[in-house]
């Protein structure tokens, strides 16, 4: 029965697909509200499933004869970050969507077109954790690189077709880099193993007997790859442009789950990196990149006015401190690193759908544009602040967690290093302070601004993340606890 | 089976070959021929490929080529050029920060810094002469089509040096390893993808009817920095 | 007394000064019957060079004594530079002479003269043909001497009767990265000659010229003697190109026999080539002046790559 678990996976989306496309002109598949309804349940569908393997299967299972799919349990608890933030998307699109369409900035045959990416972005993302031959994750890569750019040019500005354009640009050129150290990675494991498969687990097992030359080339080819995709500095300059152009829903999930697939697939690369001879080397690559990553957002966040644009800066900021904490490579950072890679997502997508009520109600995204926020907006207002706290790193939230034992890695390895980045940090946190000082503070008696009326479908994924985030951040549950324990462990740590 | 000399050196002109169509398409200006460039180059990776099969043998070889010759030398160009045809434009005159002089020099510097770093750091995986001329060759074609990308303005162009990049990348892939087939046939048809949607998007950006543009929505609050 | 020296360079400089007007008028026939005309007969030049020395010289009143002896230098160095190029048979060695780099520069000193007595009559269309003369030239030295270091990369040596006696002794397949060479070659010989697409050296428009605008002031045997220069180096360009690829029949020794089968084969060779150059010249128009650097770095990148293919192989 496990064996159609991936099966069950793939089905509603392509269900979905298929429906649309052979829909034609009938009215009742193109209705929005049915979409939506659909997208609810598929999200739902996943989430369930997920926890069925979690709690039902033993794992790692693998499927098809050359072990091109496998779960292990680092895949599903990505895939558990990656359907929870499905869920919430799906529900806050409801309200989203509906408005978007009334005003006319989606067009009304586009919903298909919406829906149809938006679910099958669902599948090939948890696809792309399913997957467990290089070449293959790689494929599922672009997939979501293609169906986010449909994602954004949905909006039909001019100025979303440029960022579309840019990011589909970068984001590819980089990963053909990354696929020429897939060649060279393939060829590596030929010379090893007589029927080479270039899958995650056989690369782990044969690591230690790899050239070291050789596979830092193609290490560093492969970074360049997903570090694009994961918005890592020099190839970050997508990331602010096409995330704050896109609708707000989108966003959320570009910053909470696409990110995630790159590090993911910087998460396996280490765990065999650290194996080879050349892993100390690889090492203080890593942790150089996660520092200059947190640099450059840094002092670009300083001057920014759109609101979705800072948002997507700190996104940038914290794939540098992930990769960092990769980079540090002991058992109880790594332990960290996931756990903030879950904090991270949620406080993202709180982020944005607060930003996104914002938008709704101001009609801009621009900080001086927010007037008497508390009082017209209330929920959304408590959200941006609180996101902001949690993404910053405040007690009572995960991420201060994580980012403290990070640190204090840090500062095992090198002290001059944990001063750059906690001044680096320091820099960030008074941007933010700054920014939402500068917001909420503008209290003009501006009588003849309309309440926008928030549908309830976009408070409740606001209100449940609050309520999360806190819980998390003061109660770690011990089957998480165990659950990230046994990933540090499949990695090899 | 072909005598080692003789193949040696028709893969050496084959390689020419292909780094002179390199060096065409980044001094192109008309597009027309630039799409034509980029089939001949197809072309000439189709060649190569069977030429690798009658000398090795493996099938995956003879599929790729095939692969290759219907999908970019005949299927892509003639996607390109219909879609040229919509959109009013024939030359792609402008060219952001590079003159085609310039360009070709800064490939050359590329090349040469491609070749010293192969020969010098990365010594045991190209000890063999075939695959470190493999691997400058590739690379080059791989840095060169990214140069057209971020040095010219049209969507257009910035397709084909794309398309450019994943010649290169091919070229490496046909000498270092063999792809299990359902592999190639995946990357193939999300190339295929990626054309069609960076064509597509490439007629908003690119198109000079002004009809077009006004089609495109100027959504004022969208368009804040 | 070296009677092999002596032998030779009386040879190939009376060779060359004899032949390179008949490839002049050729490539003009082959241009002319691309166009559907007849053409003017094959020994034109002869007849225009000879009537040039019987006419009178007229000299500008501006000019100074550069105009009197540039034509004397042009033709001396080109003379001095038409030794390097063995083509009736290879010389025994000599030390120091046959360096491609002072070939090269030889003919650089000879259009520096021509530049100049361009200049010194005073008038515009002179001056106009001397400065873009001068800047096509500044545009493709690096592009010559790149071509010429890829040829000198491949064959080991910079002495040109060493690399002809090379490229004779081996087979040409030993030096499958020759094969790159010709296209490099081959746009330099059309620069340096001022051939379409540089430069149309039929052109009566004064604004179009280039080449031509430089001798202009020029009259009577003067006159014959720039033309006959401008000849002598197409021809030892010709020789050039054509003596590294497909060197066969040249003769190493000074035989009676073996130097008569050189100038045949040489003589067709040099033929075949003229043709292809009249065929190329009809296919192309005249490239935008500041759209020439283009057309220079592709043989740039082509004597680039060869290098890059020796390296490699």
């Amino acid at each position: 029965m496990i064996d159609l678990t991936m099966l069950a996976y793939c089905i509603p989306g392509l269900l979905l697909v298929l429906a649309l496309i052979f829909s034609g002109r009938n009215k009742f598949p193109a209705n929005d509200a049915v979409l939506n309804t659909f997208s609810i349940i598929h999200a739902f569908y996943l989430l369930g499933l997920t926890f069925v393997v979690l709690f039902g299967a033993k794992l790692p299972v693998y499927f098809m004869e050359g072990r091109y799919f496998a779960i292990d349990r680092l895949s599903l608890y990505e895939i558990l970050i990656a359907t929870i933030v499905f869920c919430l998307s799906a529900i806050y699109a409801r309200g989203y969507i509906r408005d978007l369409l009334n005003i006319g900035e989606i067009e009304r045959t586009n919903t298909r077109l919406f829906y149809g990416a938006f679910n099958l972005l669902f599948t090939v993302i948890v696809l792309s954790f399913l997957a467990n031959n290089v070449a293959l994750y790689w494929i599922f890569l672009e997939l979501t690189t293609l169906l986010s750019a449909l994602l954004i040019i949905i909006l039909k500005a001019r100025e979303n077709i440029t960022a579309s354009l840019k990011y589909v640009f970068i984001a590819s050129s980089a990963m053909l880099f990354s696929f020429i150290g897939i060649i060279i990675l393939y060829a590596l494991n030929r010379d090893q193993i007589a029927d080479g498969n270039l899958n995650w687990d056989t690369l782990l097992a044969i690591a230690p007997s790899l050239p070291g030359t050789a596979f830092g080339i193609a290490f560093i080819l492969l970074f360049i790859g997903f570090g694009a995709k994961s918005g890592l500095v020099p190839f970050h300059t997508w990331l602010p442009i096409a995330h704050s152009r896109a609708p707000s829903v989108v966003s959320a999930l570009l910053s909470g789950v696409l990110l995630n697939i790159g590090i993911y697939g910087i998460l396996r690369l280490n765990a065999v990196a650290t194996q080879t001879s050349v892993g100390d080397n690889l090492k203080v690559f890593l942790i150089v990149a996660g520092i200059i990553s947190i640099l450059v957002p840094a002092f670009c966040l300083a001057a920014r006015t759109n609101s979705k644009k800072f948002i997507a800066f700190s996104s940038i900021e914290h794939m540098g401190l992930l990769v960092l904490g990769i980079g540090l490579s002991s058992p109880a950072v790594l332990f960290w690193v996931l756990f903030h890679m879950l904090g991270h997502s949620l406080s993202k997508t709180l982020l944005f759908f607060s930003a996104g009520i914002f938008h709704r109600q101001y009609e801009s995204n621009k900080y001086f544009q927010i007037k008497n926020a508390f009082k017209l907006q209330p929920l959304a207002s408590w959200g941006l602040i609180l996101g902001s706290l949690s993404v910053l790193g405040v007690p009572l939230f995960p991420i201060f967690l994580s980012k403290l034992n990070i640190l204090a890695g840090l500062a095992d390895f090198s002290l001059a290093g944990l001063v750059i980045v906690l001044l680096l940090l320091f820099i960030i946190a008074s941007s933010f302070g700054y920014y939402l000082v500068r917001a909420f503070n503008s209290k003009e008696d501006e009588t003849e601004l309309k309440v926008y009326n928030t549908p309830k479908s976009m408070k409740w994924p606001i209100v449940f993340i609050i309520v999360i985030l806190l819980v998390l951040g003061l109660y770690m549950p011990g089957g998480l606890a165990d659950l990230l324990n046994g990933i540090v462990n499949d990695l090899g740590f | 089976m072909i005598d080692t000399i003789i193949f040696n050196d028709i893969i050496h002109g084959l390689f020419v070959l292909i780094l002179g169509t390199a060096a065409l398409i980044i001094t192109q200006r008309s597009l027309t021929s630039l799409f034509n460039i980029y089939a001949a180059q197809s072309l000439i990776l189709a060649v190569m490929a069977i030429v690798l099969f009658i000398e090795y043998g493996t099938l995956n070889l003879l599929f790729i080529a095939i692969l290759t010759l219907a999908v970019k030398t005949i299927f892509i160009p003639l996607f390109l050029h219909k879609v040229l045809k919509r959109i009013s434009v024939k030359r792609d005159l402008q060219f952001m920060f590079l003159s085609p002089a310039s360009s070709i020099l800064i490939s050359a510097i590329l090349i040469f810094v491609v070749y010293l770093f192969f020969t010098n750091i990365a010594g045991d995986l190209f000890a063999d002469r075939l695959i470190l001329l493999v691997g400058v060759i590739g690379i080059a074609l791989a840095l060169m089509g990214m140069m057209v990308i971020f040095s010219r303005k049209r969507v257009i162009t910035k397709t084909v040096g794309y398309l450019t990049m994943e010649n290169g990348v091919l070229l490496f892939s046909l000498f270092m390893a063999e792809m299990p087939f359902i592999i190639e046939i995946l990357i193939v048809l999300d190339l295929l993808m990626i054309i069609v949607l960076s064509a597509v998007l490439a007629f908003g950006i690119d198109s000079g009817m002004e009809e077009f543009h006004k089609k495109l929505n100027r959504l004022g609050i969208w368009i804040e920095d | 007394m070296n009677w092999n020296m002596i032998l030779y360079t009386v040879l190939n400089t009376a060779f060359v000064l004899l032949f390179a007007p008949l490839l002049v008028s050729l490539i003009k026939k082959v241009k002319a019957m691309c166009q559907g005309r007849r053409g003017t007969p094959l020994l034109q030049t002869y007849f225009q060079l000879f009537k040039l020395f019987k006419k009178e010289i007229i000299y500008s009143d501006n000019s100074s004594f550069i105009m009197r002896i540039s034509p004397y230098l042009n033709i001396a160095f080109l003379l001095v530079a038409s030794i390097f190029i063995p083509i009736v048979f290879i010389p025994a060695q000599e030390s120091g002479f046959g360096n491609i780099i002072l070939f090269l520069y030889l003919m650089v000193c000879a259009r520096f003269f021509m530049a100049l007595s361009g200049l010194d009559a005073g008038s515009t269309f002179g001056g106009m043909g001397s400065s873009r003369e001068m800047t096509i030239a500044s545009i493709i030295e690096p592009t010559t001497l790149m071509a010429c270091a890829a040829i000198a990369f491949i064959l080991k040596t910079t002495n040109i009767p060493e690399m002809f006696g090379t490229v004779l002794d081996g087979s040409i397949l030993q030096y499958p990265t020759l094969f790159l060479v010709p296209s490099s070659l081959f746009i330099i010989l059309i620069v340096e000659t001022a051939r379409v697409p540089v430069d149309n050296p039929e052109t009566h428009l004064e604004l179009t010229m280039v080449h031509e605008a430089m001798i202009l002031e020029q009259s009577g045997p003067k006159l014959a003697l720039m033309e006959l220069s401008y000849g002598i180096k197409q021809l030892i360009l010709m020789a050039l190109l054509i003596n590294i690829l497909f060197p066969w029949g040249m003769a190493t020794d000074a035989t009676a026999a073996g130097i008569l089968i050189s100038i045949a084969s040489f003589i067709v060779k040099a033929l075949i080539l003229a043709v292809v150059m009249g065929v190329f010249e009809s296919f192309f128009a005249k490239i935008r002046f500041f759209r020439l650097p283009d057309f220079f770095m592709i043989a740039f990148f082509l004597s680039f790559a060869t290098i890059v293919f020796e390296l490699l192989s």
